[in-house]
């Protein structure tokens, strides 16, 4: 279970850490007035800046308990939570497995794995869609439109 | 008149069998997006982009622009028969729209919604026919000071009425501009923000933004609850079509205030979202049979229609005239235009007269063809819905990562799609507003450049934001709008009002903005 103030305090860290990033990156570029004109860190480095501010303001509202908008303590609930992870783990592992075994390959596996494991459909239907998908793919991008999607290191070594 | 006949040039271009053919298959597509849960206008709209590098610019537009309209209608189609909001901008439909339907009565929701929303898109175009290109000529004398106000002006507008709380709003607007500076400094040349990572030299596209914020993130958020698609029957009775559009001049109050609130959210740019639900709360608000609201009230059916779409038609308006887009949509439409190699703004009306006229003609026609079209696949759609969302869930991831790829071959790309999927989960979680942050990552790299143009003009002084009557003006009430939150807060502690007993309205546009 997570609550609504671990989120906002997490989220505000986490804008605030970029904002951080920004801020220090920007200043090797060089910020304030040069001779050419406005030095080119300036504008990142301000914008930087408010976003740091801006996160600062958000911590101390998600972390003082009298000042939240939430009027929900629970922000995500277990279930929640597990379909959640039932959506984006499989997805992660799919982007992640994308460059080795090709995008083909890697998005019937997915569409097999996530509709034949968690029981939705039956296997004979899942690899049915599983198929569907990756030639809907190929023959919608690499024949219609001529856009080459990443067929992966494991073709590669194959020779296509 | 000029006006006119210009628009009846623009009719020349707009109705020919190949671009009328574009705008079914855009609204077709629109009307799809529009009606699946985690696809949105903003997501599809970026998707088609790639597919219309080989067109002609004002095909190009006329394709993506039908289905900006399909996606409107799409979203309420599935508010109003299944109580789910395909769009977040169609939330305040399903208020009434589904009790009506429910009540046995769906084909009168579905004709009011769509009547009005057809009215609102009218009243939108016609306010751009007649106003856009006078707000261009204006913006012909503009300099770069006049710019970065107009910008600024933009920027307050959301913080100040976007809806959400002003400083999140404030953040996101950072976080994009921040983004938006990723790579090489076009003034310079030099390389910013790489933090060491030689293939962001290249920048960060929108298209991947939008694929994660809107699409991965909206996913999650969907996925969350699980869907049960309680469908009323979604068989259309023709003569109750016309008799629920023959009743709507009855109710023309709510009508035009309706489209007044939407045009006015679409220009200053607040957006449909909140539009929808601003017009919703004025209604019951004002309506005599306000305390029904809720029920299935026609009125409560109408206004967020109304405003919804006045809001979508003329968010177009500012980004025509001015390069600045009214919505998360337009600004992804915006950014075709600067692919296709066009410059938004007032230079448009001079050098690219079939372009924009095409674009403002096809508007009137592709509305009507989106009426008739969503009236005529109602019974389609809907069948979609009842497809699980498991099936469906994964289709959107890939479209997504495929999407995000295609941009420009990169695995980076997909890497960051996914990372913006978990940005715009945590954002709309907590009610950070994604729309300012799209449109400053679109415009962020306008705005600087307006910034540092006008800095050089002065010689590094700020006291060129203050140099004419306009460009003050413009500052001025940029300040006021940024301050604006901060005034009513101040003047809600001086007065020690206790807040309003548990407004719903205002909760739910939280949740949605």
């Amino acid at each position: 279970m997570i609550s609504r103030r671990a989120l906002e305090l997490a989220t505000a860290v986490l804008t605030g850490s970029f904002g951080v990033a920004v801020v220090v990156s920007s200043l090797d570029n060089g910020i304030g007035w040069s001779s050419a004109g406005v030095e080119s860190g300036t504008f990142p480095f301000l914008t930087g800046v408010i976003v740091v501010l801006g996160s600062l303001y958000n911590l101390a509202r998600g972390a003082l308990p009298g000042l939240t908008l939430a009027s929900v303590p629970i922000a995500i609930t277990p279930t929640e939570l597990r379909r959640l992870a039932g959506l984006f783990v499989p997805a992660a592992i799919f982007v992640a497995a994308m460059p080795l075994i090709g995008i083909y390959l890697a998005s019937a596996v997915y569409i097999f794995v996530v509709l034949a494991i968690p029981k939705h459909q039956s296997p004979m239907r899942s690899s049915m869609m599983a198929a569907a998908t990756a030639l809907g793919l190929y023959v919608v991008f690499e024949r219609m439109f001529q856009v080459s999607l990443p067929h992966g290191a494991l073709a590669a070594a194959f020779g296509f | 008149m000029e006006n006119l006949q210009e628009l009846l040039h623009g009719f020349n271009i707009a109705i020919t069998m190949p671009h009328l053919a574009l705008m079914v298959i855009g609204v077709l597509l629109g009307i799809l997006v529009g009606v699946l849960p985690g696809l949105g206008a903003p997501n599809g709209v970026s998707l088609l982009l790639p597919l219309t590098f080989g067109m002609q610019p004002v095909s190009a537009i006329i394709l993506l622009s039908s289905m900006y309209w399909g996606a409107l209608f799409g979203g309420s189609v599935t508010s109003i028969l299944f109580n789910i909001p395909g769009e977040p901008s169609s939330v305040a439909t399903t208020f009434d729209g589904y009790p009506m339907a429910r009540d046995g009565r769906p084909t009168t929701a579905l004709a009011t919604a769509f009547g009005s929303a057809a009215f609102g898109a009218l009243v939108g175009v016609i306010l751009i026919t007649f106003l856009a290109s006078w707000v261009a000529e204006v913006a012909l004398a503009f300099g770069p000071p006049e710019y970065f106000a107009v910008y600024f002006l933009a920027f307050a507008s959301f913080v100040g009425m976007g809806g959400a709380a002003p400083i999140k709003t404030v953040v996101a607007l950072g976080i994009g501009f921040a983004i938006a500076a990723i790579g090489i400094d076009t003034v310079s040349g030099s390389v910013r923000l790489t933090m060491g990572v030689d293939e962001l030299v290249k920048g960060v596209n929108f298209v991947v933004a939008v694929m994660g914020l809107f699409g991965i993130g909206e996913l999650l958020v969907a996925v969350e609850e699980e869907f049960h698609a309680r469908a009323v029957s979604s068989k259309i009775d023709w003569r109750e079509v016309f008799r629920a559009v023959g009743r709507l001049p009855r109710h023309s109050v709510a009508l035009l205030r309706s489209a007044a609130i939407g045009c006015w959210m679409g220009i200053t740019p607040g957006g449909p979202t909140a539009a929808s639900f601003m017009s919703y709360g004025i209604a019951r608000r004002f309506s005599r049979r306000g305390r029904y609201f809720g029920t299935g009230e026609v009125e409560g059916i109408i206004s967020p229609e109304t405003a919804d779409h006045a809001a979508g038609t003329s968010a177009l308006l500012p980004m025509l005239s001015l390069g600045i887009p009214g919505s998360a949509t337009a600004a992804v439409m915006m950014g075709g235009l600067m692919i296709w190699g066009l410059n938004p703004g007032p230079m448009l009306f001079v050098d690219q007269k079939d372009f924009v006229w095409g674009l403002i003609a096809s508007m009137y026609v592709g509305n009507i063809v989106a009426v008739v079209l969503v009236l005529l696949t109602v019974p389609v759609f809907a069948a979609l819905m009842r497809i699980p969302f498991v099936v469906i869930a994964p289709l959107i991831v890939i479209i997504c990562v495929v999407g995000a790829y295609s941009v420009s071959n990169s695995y980076l790309d997909v890497v960051m799609m996914m990372g913006f999927g978990i940005v715009g989960y945590l954002f709309k979680k907590l009610f950070y507003p994604l729309a300012p942050l799209v449109l400053a990552i679109v415009i962020g790299d306008k705005a600087e450049d307006a910034f540092r143009q006008s800095m050089l003009m002065s010689k590094g002084s700020l006291g060129i934001f203050f140099a004419n009557r306009l460009v003050t003006c413009l500052v001025v009430a940029g300040i006021v709008l940024l301050l604006l939150p901060l005034a009513l807060q101040l003047g809600r502690m001086l007065l020690r009002k206790p807040a309003l007993p548990g407004d719903p309205t205002t909760s739910q546009e939280k949740v949605i903005i």
